[in-house]
């Protein structure tokens, strides 16, 4: 073991390949390696976001779903209210209609009644009047008994 | 070399640098007989060459295994990968022990130790005999002859494979680090605060002289154990294979049998040592420049 010059020579040796390493071979591997992790890193990061994104478009969707499926509800609930309010209005209305079509129509028949009464009245003293003048003759004229034949009527 | 090879010819072979220096007289030689002669101007020329080229290797595979046109968007692929996986290991470390302070240099110096050491103890796989060999005849062809009276044959050339096996390369990694240490000690904590955390405790401001000599020791103490500890390391592991691979010296085939199964068993342990020295130096790295960036809690 003996120590000389070759000593020397090796660290100087060591510190030119250290130097080169340094400067030329390391840093554009490194700078690859760091490019890509933080690639990957990012990438992880974006579809963890991803996935963040479509449970919150999940639950969105869900809950719109379920108002939809409410609102839907309530517009069947009021349109069957509705129609059962059209179909009783509709129903009472006709009611009263017929109400008053049969109200109507007895009054008018009450009416026929009395006119045709009346007129079978008139009819009747006149007959009785004619009746009477034939057998009396003359004597009794529409003129001069007219009082009389007007208050028979009434009496009728 | 017409020296008979023995037991410890073999071992004394594969623990020689091949070593090129100074000589005291002024000229230079890499004429291992010569070697008492040289001043501390040689150099190790196997554990240095090996060195550049790992270290070339791991700089030239990281740049090559991005595709140029590699961006976050672009599937990473094979070599990518390895590389990426490596980065990652080193970000881990170094986050660990440095928290939020931000110095770009300290994850590629930790991936640099750690890739580069890695690939010099590997080294200690290929087994002890065929590259010295190789590198011998190699050696041999071109340059033997009368010019180089010393390489007389492929087996007379000396040629250390594991650069983590010389105590050079290790304390010199160790140095730099130590040098880096310093620089950050001094520019981040300012060297009002660096002299005093020399110099003021265990003993306070009566006890400079104690408290310095204390401190120094703990100080220098950790880049030459830093550099010991890997060297210690491989160095007794390399040390396991040659002893291994003598066993097929003995003629008796049981043994040579017996080597190879052991042979086995030791690099499969190897391989754990190789990796864990490796890690340990470049934990070791990151947590000494932490501390360099620590200002002082006492």
């Amino acid at each position: 073991m003996n120590i000389n010059a070759t000593l020397l020579a090796q660290a100087v040796v060591m510190i030119v390949f250290v130097a080169i390493c340094w400067k030329y071979v390391y840093p554009p591997i490194l700078e690859v390696m760091q490019e890509r992790e933080k690639k990957i890193s990012d990438g992880l990061e974006a579809a963890k976001k991803a996935d963040d994104s479509l449970e919150e478009a999940k639950l969105a969707f869900d809950k719109e779903m379920d108002q939809a499926k409410t609102e839907a509800a309530e517009i069947l609930k009021k349109a069957n209210a509705r129609a059962s309010q059209i179909v009783g209005d509709a129903s009472s209305k006709a009611e009263e209609e017929a109400e008053k079509i049969m109200t109507s129509a007895s009054t008018s028949i009450e009416n026929e009644t009395n006119k045709a009464k009346e007129e079978l009245r008139q009819q009747m003293s006149e007959i009785i009047i004619d009746t009477t003048q034939k057998i009396l003759g003359d004597e009794i004229s529409p003129e001069k008994h007219d009082a009389i034949l007007k208050k028979a009527a009434e009496d009728l | 070399m017409a020296k008979e090879l023995t037991t410890q010819s073999y071992i004394d072979h594969h623990l020689t640098n091949l070593t090129c220096g100074q000589l005291k007289d002024g000229g230079w030689s890499c004429d291992p007989h010569d070697v008492e002669n040289m001043t501390f101007w040689a150099f190790h020329v196997d554990s240095l060459f090996w060195s550049i080229f790992l270290g070339g290797l791991f700089l030239f595979l990281f740049k090559t295994a991005m595709p140029k046109n590699a961006t976050a968007d672009t599937t990473p692929t094979g070599l990518q990968n390895f590389v990426e996986m490596s980065i990652e290991f080193v970000e881990d470390n170094v986050q660990s022990l440095f928290g939020s302070i931000k110095n770009t240099l300290i994850a590629p110096l930790a991936l640099t130790v750690f890739v580069w050491i890695l690939l010099m103890n590997l080294m200690d796989l290929i087994p002890v005999d065929f590259i010295p060999v190789l590198a011998g005849h190699i050696a041999f062809y071109l340059v033997g002859g009368p010019d180089h009276a010393w390489i007389t044959g492929p087996e007379s050339f000396y040629f250390k494979v594991v650069p983590t096996t010389d105590p050079n390369i290790t304390l010199g990694m160790a140095l730099a680090i130590f040098v880096l240490t310093i620089y950050y000690s001094i520019s981040v904590k300012g060297p009002k605060a660096f002299i005093s955390e020399l110099t003021l405790h265990p003993f306070g401001k009566w006890l400079i002289p104690v408290n310095f000599v204390l401190e120094m020791v703990n100080f220098i103490a950790k880049p030459i154990s830093l550099g010991l500890r890997l060297f210690g390391n491989l160095y007794a592991g390399e040390m396991i294979f040659i002893l291994i691979a003598l066993m097929l010296f003995f003629s008796s085939i049981a043994i040579g049998v017996l080597g190879f199964g052991l042979h086995l068993v030791w690099a499969l342990f190897h391989i754990l040592i190789v990796a864990l020295q490796a890690f340990i130096f470049m934990a070791l790295t990151i947590a000494y420049l932490a501390m360099a960036h620590e200002t002082e809690e006492h």
